[in-house]
This record gives C-alpha cells, sequence and structure tokens, in this order.
C-alpha cells in the first residue's frame, strides 16, 4: 500500500520532466527553433560528459559551492542571531525592524557598485552578497516565528516557572522550528542564485562564469548543461533541508 | 486555616479605550481540602478569577492569599488545567508531565518515578510515548491533568477543563476527576458553564452573574446529591442553580420542587 503510494508519487513528479524532455527533443528535431538556440538534448548531454571527463564542471561547481557555503553560514548565523533578537524584544525591534525593513527592500545588486568601491571585486564581494541574499529571508522568517509563539504556551511555561533558558529551549525554539526553516530555505534559494548572478557579473571561475561564457561564445549547449546542474544542486540542497526539518519536526502527526 | 482567601478584589480591563469591569468587589474562601465549582455565564469574569489566582493577572484592588501568602506570581502550589490541554506538541505524553519538574528540585530518579506515578493515576501509562497529536482530546486532558498534579500542589485550578470534550468522555473524565482529586485530598476550585458538573464534582458552588462579574450565591451541595446524577437531590440542585443563571426548566415552572425545596 505504501509502496504503491510512494511508486506512484515518483511517477507523478517524474512526469513533467519527462514531458518538458519530450516537448524539447520535439521542438529540436522538428527544427522549430534554430540550432544555436536550442540544442537537442543529446547534444547537451554530450557537452555535459565531455565537461565532465575534462574535470571543468567538477571545478567550478565546487567554486560556486564553497561560496554559497560560506555566504549562506555566515548570513544564516547573522540572520538567525538578529531575528531572534527582535523577535524576541520589542525595544530591540523598535530600535533595529524599520531600519531592516528599509534596507531589506534595496534590490541585492545594488548592493554591488558600493561594495566593489568598499572590498574590490574578489571573493570577499561574493560572500558579501550572498551573505546578504541569505541574512534577509532567515531574519524575517526567524522573527515572525519567534513572535508567533502562541500565548497559552508562553503561560504554560509561566505557571511552570520556567526560567528564560528552558522558555526560550522548551517552547520558544521548538515552536519555531517551522519558520526558521521557512527562512532556512528561502535563504539558500537566494544563496543559490546569487552566486550564479555575481559569478555571471564579476567572475572568472564558477558555474556562472562558465555559463557566461557559454553564452559569449554561443554555445548554448554549455548553457543549457549548466542550468541542468543547477537544477539537480539546487533541488537536492532543498531536499536536504526538508529532511532535517523532518527530522526536527518528528512530533507533528503528518499524513502518512 | 483557609487554602485560598480572596478579599473584595476587582479587576478592570480596558477594551478600546473603554474600562469594562470583569470582576466587582469578589470575596471567597475556600477551605483546605474543599472542591469548590463557580459556575457562571460567559462574561461572568470566572476566568478572569483564575488568573488572579494563578497569579498571571494582579487584582486592581482587594487581595488573593493563597496558605495565607498574598499571590505575588505563579507557583508549583497552585497546579492548572486549562479548557485546551496546552501540552507542548514537541514533547511526547512523559516529557511534557516532566516538562513541570523542572522546577521541583527532586533528582531525575526521582522525577522518573513521580512521573510514572501520575501517568498511572491517570491511566496513561501505556501511552507515555505519543506525541500529544496521537492522543485523543480526553487522553491529552488526562495528561494535561497529569501535568497539572505532579508537582502534588495545594491548589488544582481547573478552567472548564472538560469543555472542549464530547459529551461521553466529559462524563467519563468527570469521574475519573472525582476519584483523582479526593485521592490527593487537594484542595480543588474548578470554572464551568456546565452546571451538572458542578453539581455532580463540588462541595460548594459559587454562581456568578456576568457585567459586571460578580458573586451572587453560594450554595452548599447535599453529599448525597453528588452520588446519583438522576436523583432527585442532585435534579433540585441542579434546577436550583440553572434558575439562578436564568434557565427555568420544565420541572420548576410545573411547580415539581415546591414542596420539596
Amino acid at each position: 500500500m505504501t509502496i504503491r503510494r510512494a511508486v506512484s508519487r515518483a511517477i507523478a513528479g517524474i512526469a513533467m520532466p519527462l514531458l518538458l524532455l519530450a516537448a524539447w527533443s520535439l521542438i529540436a528535431r522538428e527544427g522549430w527553433l534554430p540550432d544555436q538556440i536550442l540544442p537537442a538534448p543529446g547534444v547537451v548531454l554530450a557537452t555535459l560528459k565531455e565537461f565532465i571527463a575534462s574535470g571543468d564542471l567538477q571545478d567550478a561547481t565546487l567554486i560556486s559551492l564553497e561560496r554559497v557555503a560560506k555566504g549562506f553560514a555566515a548570513g544564516a548565523v547573522a540572520g538567525l542571531g538578529f531575528g531572534a533578537a527582535i523577535g524576541l524584544s520589542p525595544r530591540l525591534n523598535r530600535l533595529f525592524g524599520p531600519t531592516f525593513l528599509g534596507l531589506a527592500q534595496v534590490p541585492l545588486l545594488a548592493w554591488m557598485p558600493v561594495l566593489i568601491l568598499l572590498v574590490g571585486i574578489d571573493e570577499g564581494l561574493k560572500v558579501i552578497l550572498i551573505g546578504i541574499a541569505t541574512f534577509i529571508p532567515v531574519v524575517l522568517n526567524v522573527a515572525q516565528g519567534f513572535r508567533d509563539v502562541p500565548p497559552a504556551l508562553r503561560e504554560v511555561g509561566a505557571v511552570l516557572l520556567f526560567d528564560p533558558w528552558s522558555m526560550l529551549t522548551q517552547i520558544v525554539l521548538p515552536a519555531a522550528v517551522p519558520s526558521i526553516f521557512t527562512g532556512l530555505r528561502e535563504g539558500l534559494a537566494n544563496a543559490w542564485q546569487t552566486v550564479i548572478a555575481v559569478e555571471v557579473f564579476a567572475s572568472s571561475e564558477g558555474l556562472g562564469y562558465l555559463m557566461a561564457w557559454g553564452r559569449q561564445l554561443f554555445q548554448l549547449d554549455l548553457v543549457l548543461a549548466v542550468v541542468v546542474v543547477l537544477g539537480v544542486i539546487g533541488f537536492a540542497l532543498n531536499w536536504g533541508l526538508a529532511r532535517l526539518e523532518r527530522r526536527l519536526d518528528r512530533w507533528q502527526v503528518r499524513p502518512a | 486555616m483557609f487554602a485560598l482567601e480572596i478579599t473584595g478584589v476587582d479587576r478592570t480591563f480596558h477594551v478600546a479605550g473603554k474600562p469594562v469591569p470583569a470582576l466587582r468587589d469578589i470575596s471567597l474562601s475556600i477551605r483546605e481540602g474543599e472542591f469548590v465549582a463557580i459556575v457562571g455565564g460567559s462574561g461572568c469574569g470566572k476566568s478572569t478569577l483564575l488568573r488572579l489566582i494563578l497569579g498571571l493577572d494582579r487584582p486592581d484592588r482587594g487581595e488573593v492569599r493563597v496558605g495565607g501568602q498574598p499571590v505575588r506570581g505563579p507557583g508549583l502550589d497552585r497546579g492548572i488545567v486549562f479548557q485546551e490541554h496546552r501540552l507542548l506538541p514537541w514533547l511526547t505524553a512523559e516529557t511534557n508531565v516532566a516538562a513541570a519538574l523542572r522546577r521541583s528540585g527532586l533528582d531525575s530518579a526521582q522525577r522518573r518515578q513521580r512521573v510514572a506515578e501520575y501517568l498511572d493515576l491517570v491511566g496513561l501509562t501505556a501511552f507515555a510515548k505519543a506525541w500529544p497529536a496521537q492522543l485523543s482530546g480526553g487522553m491529552a486532558q488526562r495528561v494535561a491533568i497529569a501535568r497539572a498534579l505532579v508537582n502534588r500542589p495545594r491548589f488544582l485550578l481547573l478552567d472548564e477543563p472538560l469543555g472542549a470534550l464530547d459529551a461521553l468522555t466529559r462524563l467519563r473524565l468527570q469521574a475519573e476527576l472525582a476519584r483523582i482529586v479526593r485521592h490527593g485530598g487537594t484542595t480543588a476550585l474548578l470554572v464551568t458553564h456546565d452546571v451538572d458538573e458542578a453539581v455532580f464534582l463540588a462541595d460548594r458552588l459559587v454562581v456568578m452573574q456576568p457585567h459586571p462579574g460578580r458573586i451572587s450565591d453560594v450554595l452548599t451541595v447535599d453529599p448525597a446529591a453528588r452520588r446519583d446524577r438522576s436523583s432527585a437531590v442532585f435534579l433540585r440542585v441542579r434546577d436550583k442553580v440553572l434558575g439562578m443563571l436564568g434557565v427555568e426548566t420544565e420541572a420548576v415552572r410545573a411547580g415539581a420542587y415546591e414542596t420539596a425545596a
């Protein structure tokens, strides 16, 4: 029963990609779009194999992943701390909340000219931008999650004479877990998008650079190959975080 | 000595800038070991009164004393069961009960033993490892009762504890509540709008009226009434209280109790 359900779910999930792949093959075979714009799936696969064989794809992927890891870690840690602070303390929220919300409205790429002047165009710039991209959704969601702890449960803590530490670890944090993870997942998605953006703009390595390079050479097969890699990695990262959340939230009885 | 003394308590809330008196001149004393029920319609301030006793709120005037000491805040000498079970959803039945012992001063072996004892008292030993979401409403409420009692409080406060349960579960838990409270000899204060429940459980009934919340009557329940819900004496007390709350039963209208009362 559960196996059948899992199989049918997997089929439902894979149906759409297969359909897109079929449409892609059809369009390429019938020549509805020029080869330079939409190379056939087989060509993209061949390019993918070629770049894996030469090691270029792995190198680029590792460089991009490392940047994401650094920026995301910094943004997430800072975001958790700051989000918790303004979520828990109305006073700190009054003090920092409006400024943060104002700055959060500034599009990420608008920071680039200023940051380039401040830190140059090297590794620091990329990590800082990825960090900001992570920081903003993490702060927004964490603060909301901390504010939204049901007052009825806080009251239970008060009645049981919980000290601030017990209140935090037994009531506030567990109640905020879903919001924290929403923030982390949004932050990770942002980080992943940002690394590509900054690499397209200002880098000589990484997956974003590979894409920019492919576009300049009119090698759309390379661009599409990188798109496939990006999709797979993004999906895998999101899946990993979702699994971690499930472990922490195992008390939630989910429909089987 | 009185376990609880409330003297001349007023409490006013401000809703949209306007003062709304929730409690006016409440005085009530409860003896050690007594089971008192407060009945009244919605808006009569009965939950506000419980919050004052719990120490989650302060009176504007008057005083609340528990065991002779003025209430300054929550304390482990008062256990509470709310209408919603309010179990922490991320803790199991067992760890929810154990959470109440964090400030008890007991060592971990004593805690384990105490938790087991009270889960057994409410008949949920087999569900010790279950999450609240896996328990029925009645079972979750029984865990909440165990949590309220595990510190062996002087006072058990019950804020419409069975109000959210289905009728059958409620009847079953009323009997169990009677057993559990008598077992520990705890002083209990039950707030309810279910007059049957109040008559069945309490030694004394306090009738409250709304706008502003005040005590209109206090009556002692004949122990004979508690033994049988369908006995004449039970029905007479119940109908009398319902009458005080503005609900006339057919029997009262027909004058069935005229001679008896």
